[in-house]
């Protein structure tokens, strides 16, 4: 009698235990699938936005006037780029802010035409965190035009332009945005330095803030005091509407992450375990058979951890497949904000296969325990 | 074949203790069919139990074949309860949820191969089932399921049969039947203690054992 026909001759002989189990294992995979799914979603739209709409933080001097920088779209007060690197030493993770570029802008203008010119420093990331720096890099000796530049210069990818005594050559497809990087040129920092003659000077500091305060908090002022802190010379000024629905929206999905997906869990781990209780008390008399045939407590152990390894591996399939369509369905309307990012995730589905039946054998490991410790001599004497 | 000194089992419960085995003594030869008898409570099932490896007594010793049963590790123990004795109960103590083949089977202690399955079969068609494979215990009559159960305790070639009052839920003409094919095994050169209190085996055993408060009171 193999081990497996004789799990699944029990478990269609006691279907009502085996559809209860299933049902737990099953609720337990689809919840986590879906929360994963959800928090998947959120970063890949937390990383397109990003991506998209750039950074959220804008750290300009302190003598601005706002008035001249949201005229100009820069400020005209320059800072030393040692500010950037001060900044940059405090990139941890106990701080609320990440991504920091440097850069310098100004006004300038090219055979006649007035352009915005901008160069922009590496990006510094804390440690363990960004694997990418974000937004395009600029190598070394090439700008990036905007189509408005392209067009009046006539100039495209490949082609040499001059800014100032340097030639620098045209590193991208100049595309229009219908915004004010049509009109810019992109380069490195220390181009723009050296054609302004500005050396060692920035006048903004782009950051972006870690999306983890809840609005209560006051996010602003929480970021105002790290950075004040580390730099009193520079004002914070924030993209408030972007920031605010990204953070909202990550918090509700972190709260079922933290909060609701371990408590799920772990009901899902003594549902189980309660069941097993039950099957091991049902089957009390077949233990002491076993025990009576010569059977260890290897096999016995073996029926009730099998089965709850088979009946997870069900499960697992089950969940997956429920868990995906349940996001795939009503996520769009749950969460509008990551609608389009919201996608199925076949390696998660596999890792679901390997983990349900390990989480179910451990829900059930006490009841099996229970099963072989039982003393066979108690039930044969039963009449 | 078991040899028996002094053994004494006492069941302790909230301070109240019960002696269901009092210093028995006695050696059981191979090819003896031996009856045992007694009132209830008098320690026949305590006695079977303890032949069969199935409960440690408090003291005196259980020799099988010579060895030490009790001083078995409990792997050589369950090993030497699958390869040389089978168990018969008075309440059948089968598998609801497999078939009769499945319930046979269920004796082999390894995975089943071609062999086994046919000595299986034969077996089941000796003891009349052969039309009954694929059914369940539950659909059989009290007679079919200890006729199973004795099936099951023979697919592995014992040197003993332990049975445990296997007639005290049959009709006179099962029991009797139950019964030949114990006697049948004995006659092959099987050894047989029975727990009875029906007068049926008498015509079949060679030996009686009376039981009282656990002690043995006649031979
Ligand atoms: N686990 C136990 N705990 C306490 N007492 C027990 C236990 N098992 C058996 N006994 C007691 O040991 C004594 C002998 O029991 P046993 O079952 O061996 O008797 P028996 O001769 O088989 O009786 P019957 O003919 O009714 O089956 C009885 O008094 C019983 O109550
Ligand atoms: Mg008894």
């Amino acid at each position: 009698m193999s081990l497996w026909s004789h799990i699944f001759g029990e478990i269609g002989f006691r279907k009502l235990n085996a559809l209860f189990s299933l049902l737990g294992l099953t609720l337990a995979v689809t919840v986590v699938v879906a929360s994963q799914l959800l928090a998947e979603a959120d970063e890949r739209e937390t990383r397109r936005v990003t991506r998209d709409m750039g950074f959220n933080l804008r750290l300009i001097s302190a003598e601005t006037d706002l008035g001249q920088f949201y005229r100009d779209g820069f400020s005209r007060n320059e800072m030393d780029s040692a500010m950037l690197d001060r900044l940059a030493t405090h990139l941890t993770n106990n701080v609320s802010f990440n991504h920091l570029v440097g850069s310098l802008r100004r006004e300038y203008t090219i055979n006649g035409q007035d352009i915005l010119l901008i160069g922009l420093s590496e990006t510094y990331v804390a440690p363990g965190q960004g694997k990418k720096p974000m937004g395009v890099v600029i190598k070394k000796g090439t700008i990036h035009i905007g189509s408005e530049v392209a067009r009046k210069q006539k100039k495209g990818r490949n082609d040499t332009m001059h800014l100032g005594e340097r030639q620098f050559t045209v590193a991208n497809d100049p595309i229009e945005t219908g915004t004010p990087d049509d009109i810019t040129i992109f380069t490195r920092l220390e181009d723009v330095q050296s054609v302004l003659r500005l050396e060692g000077k920035i006048n903004e500091i782009e950051a972006i803030d870690c999306l983890c305060l809840t609005a209560d908090q006051d996010p602003l002022a929480i970021l105002r005091k790290e950075i004040g802190n580390i730099l009193p010379e520079v004002q914070v000024v924030q993209m408030r509407t972007l920031a605010d629905a990204r953070a909202k929206q990550r918090q509700t999905r972190e709260k079922v992450n933290q909060f609701v997906l371990p408590w799920v869990l772990v009901a899902c781990a003594v549902w189980v375990a309660l069941l097993a209780v039950l099957n091991v008390r049902d089957r009390r008399q077949e233990i002491g058979i076993l025990r009576a045939l010569g059977k260890g407590g290897g096999r016995i152990a073996g029926l009730f951890l099998g089965k709850a390894a088979l009946l997870g591996l069900m499960a697992s399939v089950f969940g997956a497949v429920f868990g995906t369509w349940a996001v795939l369905e009503f996520g769009p309307s749950l969460f509008p904000v990551t609608k389009k990012a919201i996608q199925a995730n076949p390696t998660l589905a596999w890792q679901m296969v390997v983990a349900t039946p390990v989480f179910a054998a451990f829900a059930s490991f006490i009841p099996a325990m229970l099963a072989v410790s039982h003393d066979p001599a108690e039930t044969l004497r039963e009449d | 074949m078991i040899r028996c000194d002094d053994v004494t089992k006492i069941f302790r419960k909230n301070g109240s203790e019960v002696t269901s085995l009092d210093r028995f003594t006695a050696d059981i030869g191979a090819g003896e069919f031996v009856a045992v008898r007694g009132p209830s409570g008098s320690g026949k099932t305590t006695l079977l139990l303890t032949l069969g490896g199935m409960q440690r007594p408090s003291a005196g010793l259980v020799q099988f074949s010579g060895r030490d049963l009790y001083g078995l590790s409990p792997a050589d123990r369950a090993g030497l309860r699958s390869g040389e004795i089978g168990f018969v109960f008075q309440m059948f103590h089968l598998v609801p949820y497999l078939d009769l083949m499945g319930n046979v089977l269920l004796a082999s202690p390894g995975k089943p191969g071609p062999a086994v399955r046919k000595r299986a079969g034969e077996l089941l068609d000796k003891l009349g089932l052969a039309e009954r494979v694929s059914h369940r215990p539950g659909e059989l009559s009290a007679g079919e399921r200890q006729r199973l159960a004795v099936a099951r305790a023979l697919l592995n070639r014992p040197k003993l049969i332990l049975a445990d009052e296997p007639t005290g839920n049959l009709d006179p003409e099962n029991a009797a039947e139950v019964v030949r094919h114990l006697a049948e095994f004995h006659k092959t050169g099987g050894t047989v203690v029975l727990v009875t209190h029906g007068t049926t085996a008498d015509t079949h055993a060679d030996r009686f054992l009376h039981l009282k408060q656990g002690r043995l009171v006649a031979d």
